[in-house]
């Protein structure tokens, strides 16, 4: 049974992709579309999205890509109990049934959105065809610690998230030059849904690491490797604990690769995807 | 009229290096305590404890305490650990806890027992206030600051209602859950002691304050934003049906008084002893974590005037000595200048309870004794026997400070 249908209430084309508001999953819902074909599903970071980023852009010319603000980040209302990764991922699920994507289909879930994903695929098979993790959160790094969000400010955090961001242009593109007063308010609103989900235990469970051995979804972990927010011991310990989970890592890359490296990281990608597996 | 005068240090921790701190360019919660010397701290209480118990023994009407954590600012990281030395130390005067940290602590029934011990100990001396902590707080106890205010809300009902339900009894609730509420230690005045909120900006602490009849203490504001917030005070209490007095008003002001006004004025400036500031240096993420301030408050007159031209709390923008002295933030004088200024804050906000933040830095403790005997002996009377004007203070209050 749907919660509320899924209904388009605004729409604002822009270039490849279209931006709308829809009622899904009980929820106002900022939803980022573009593309044609299979539908792809994007959960983005604590960090919010940005915009149409140009991985999403390039992404769209095999899949329709979907890009939900999540509840309580960018345009999206934020219920009040939402208060962990793992209601969000039961609120990701119905959003999938009700605006009715054909299940199963891939996700590409970056950070927090990766730890979404994995938690949905701990519990049911049936919705995601195939995972890709993108410097995921969620486990416990082998050593050190996840960079700490809260001791530091937003735009600090922009910084540390990529390996080199005077040379990724959707860094300057969205955090310098398109970065706005509006922008500023926005990140604040992310960093305090991010807080509510994930302030102690901090970017990690306790639980998925047992959880994650019944997963039996197609797995491919994507990491920088000179990823400063979760150390990419990380990315090692996703793939020891999926079954058949397989890795890429990028060089030079931060936090972010689907915007440090939207080639490399689409290539690796598509790859996966349209592979038979 | 002015009822009751208290005394208020921060107890500053005045022994760390000020270069290393402008050198981090902050100096709290990260600042590494390697800088903390445990022998020097045992000298500083000393002192302060000894000039505590001189103000209770002169004509203070009490002491002020408060709590912060890790921060040179305060050598209070517990007000109750601080209140129960005082409930001995002292033998007459109230102890004034502004106030116990409610939101940092998973077990707010521990608050109401040790409250309860220092109500007994002390012969029933406490004044209960009860605060949400500064954004550091939050962090420094990795408490989630998102759920602040609804802490701080629960924390308080569980305990007031340990205090005026007889136990058992069973408290479910959305952060605190407990099988067997039954604190054993009760306190001596009942049904408890008179709870105050302290607060510097947010105006939702304001209404909660007027909204359960508790007095409202300004910390140490411009002048010019305490008639607003007794203005708001106010109108939620006509709302709540009851018709706030002189006893709903607190006040604590920092106060510099010296033989003569200009030993006075250079005296204090110990009270911006932290890098030229009264509260030290924070980044602004670590004074407001996420979801510590609301929107509204964010948005409100006091904030902006906060950001705008005054420093009220760590982090905010320097405003200088002199400007502090515009803003009423600070005063100092000879005990006549004090009276005159006083006097002026009275008119406008007409409090009972005055509190004078009256030593603060690297001041010594011989100029510190002087300056209680100035005030006990001058500046007391002299305030406790003025009738305030209050349209000379609405008049007044018109002309913007700073």
């Amino acid at each position: 049974m749907k919660l509320v249908s899924a209904a388009i209430i605004a729409l604002v084309r822009e270039d490849d992709f279209t931006e709308t508001f829809v009622d899904a999953a009980g929820l106002r819902v900022q939803l980022r579309r573009g593309g044609s074909g299979a539908p792809l599903l994007i959960l983005h970071s604590e960090l919010g999205v940005p915009g149409w980023l140009r991985a999403y852009a390039e992404l769209a010319r095999d899949f329709t890509v979907w890009v939900p603000s999540l509840p309580g980040f960018g345009g999206s209302a934020r219920p009040d109990w939402i208060l962990s990764v793992r209601d969000l991922a039961a609120w990701v699920t119905w959003f999938v049934r009700d605006v009715g994507l054909q299940e199963p289909l891939p996700v590409i879930g970056s950070s927090m959105g990766g730890w979404i994903a994995a938690e949905i695929a701990t519990m049911n098979d049936r919705i995601f065809s195939k995972l890709v993790l993108v410097g995921a959160a969620g486990l416990q790094p082998d050593e050190g610690h996840a960079w700490d969000y809260f001791l530091h400010s937003s735009r600090e955090a922009f910084e540390q998230a990529f390996s080199d961001p005077q040379k990724a242009t959707e860094y300057s593109r969205f955090f310098v030059d398109g970065w706005t007063r509006e922008n500023e308010i926005q990140a604040e609103q992310n960093r305090e849904m991010a807080a509510r989900l994930l302030w102690k235990p901090y970017l990690r469970s306790h639980t998925l690491p047992g959880l994650l051995a019944g997963v039996a979804t197609p797995t491919l972990v994507v990491w920088g490797r000179e990823d400063a927010i979760i150390p990419p011991s990380v990315c090692d310990r996703y793939v020891q604990l999926i079954p058949g989970a397989t890795k890429s890592v990028l060089e030079r890359c931060g936090h972010l690769p689907e915007m440090e490296r939207p080639e490399e990281f689409v290539r690796t990608v598509r790859d996966f995807l349209t592979s038979r597996g | 009229m002015v009822k009751h005068v208290y005394f208020f240090t921060e107890m500053g921790y005045t022994a760390y290096p000020q270069d290393e701190a402008r050198r981090r360019g902050y100096n709290n919660l990260m600042f590494p305590n390697q800088h903390f010397s445990p022998e020097r701290a045992r000298e500083l209480y000393a002192m302060y404890f000894d000039e505590l118990l001189y103000c209770t023994e002169t004509g203070f009407d009490g002491v002020m305490i408060n709590e912060h954590h890790n921060n040179p600012l305060s050598m209070m990281p517990s007000v109750n650990v601080i209140g129960a030395v005082l409930a001995r130390t002292t033998r007459k005067g109230r102890i004034v806890f502004l106030g116990n940290v409610l939101p940092i602590h998973d077990n707010p029934l521990r608050v109401a027992e040790e409250v309860a011990m220092i109500d007994i100990l002390s012969g029933g001396r406490v004044i209960c206030g009860f605060v949400r902590g500064l954004g550091q707080e939050s962090i420094a106890t990795n408490v989630n600051p998102v759920d602040n205010r609804e802490r701080f809300d629960e924390a308080h009902n569980v305990i007031i209602k340990a205090w005026t339900t007889p136990g058992p009894f069973r408290w479910e609730g959305r952060y605190f859950e407990y099988r067997v509420v039954n604190p054993w230690m009760r306190p001596l005045q009942q049904p408890h002691p008179a709870i105050w909120i302290p607060g510097v900006v947010s105006p939702e602490s304001v209404r909660w304050a007027a909204e359960h009849q508790y007095p409202y203490v300004a910390l140490a504001p411009p002048l010019h934003v305490v008639d607003e917030i007794y203005d708001l005070y106010d109108d939620v209490a006509a709302k709540c049906g009851f018709t706030p007095t002189a006893d709903h008003r607190g006040y604590v002001i920092r106060v510099s008084v010296a033989d003569t006004d200009e030993e006075a004025y250079e005296q204090g400036r110990q009270f911006y002893w932290q890098l030229g500031t009264s509260f030290g240096i924070t980044p602004l993420h670590w004074l407001q974590p996420p979801g510590y301030m609301s929107r509204e408050a964010k948005g409100s007159r006091r904030e902006a005037a906060r950001r705008g031209s005054v420093t009220i709390t760590p982090g905010g923008p320097l405003l200088s000595y002199e400007g502090m002295h515009e803003t009423y933030q600070v005063i100092s004088g000879n005990p006549e200048t004090i009276i005159r200024k006083l006097q002026h804050i009275i008119d406008v906000c007409d409090p009972a309870h005055l509190v004078f933040w009256g030593r603060e830095g690297l001041m010594s403790h011989e100029a510190a004794v002087h300056s209680i005997d100035l005030m006990t002996r001058e500046v007391i009377p002299a305030i406790k026997a003025y009738q305030a004007d209050r349209e000379k203070g609405r008049h007044e209050r018109l002309v913007p400070a700073g």
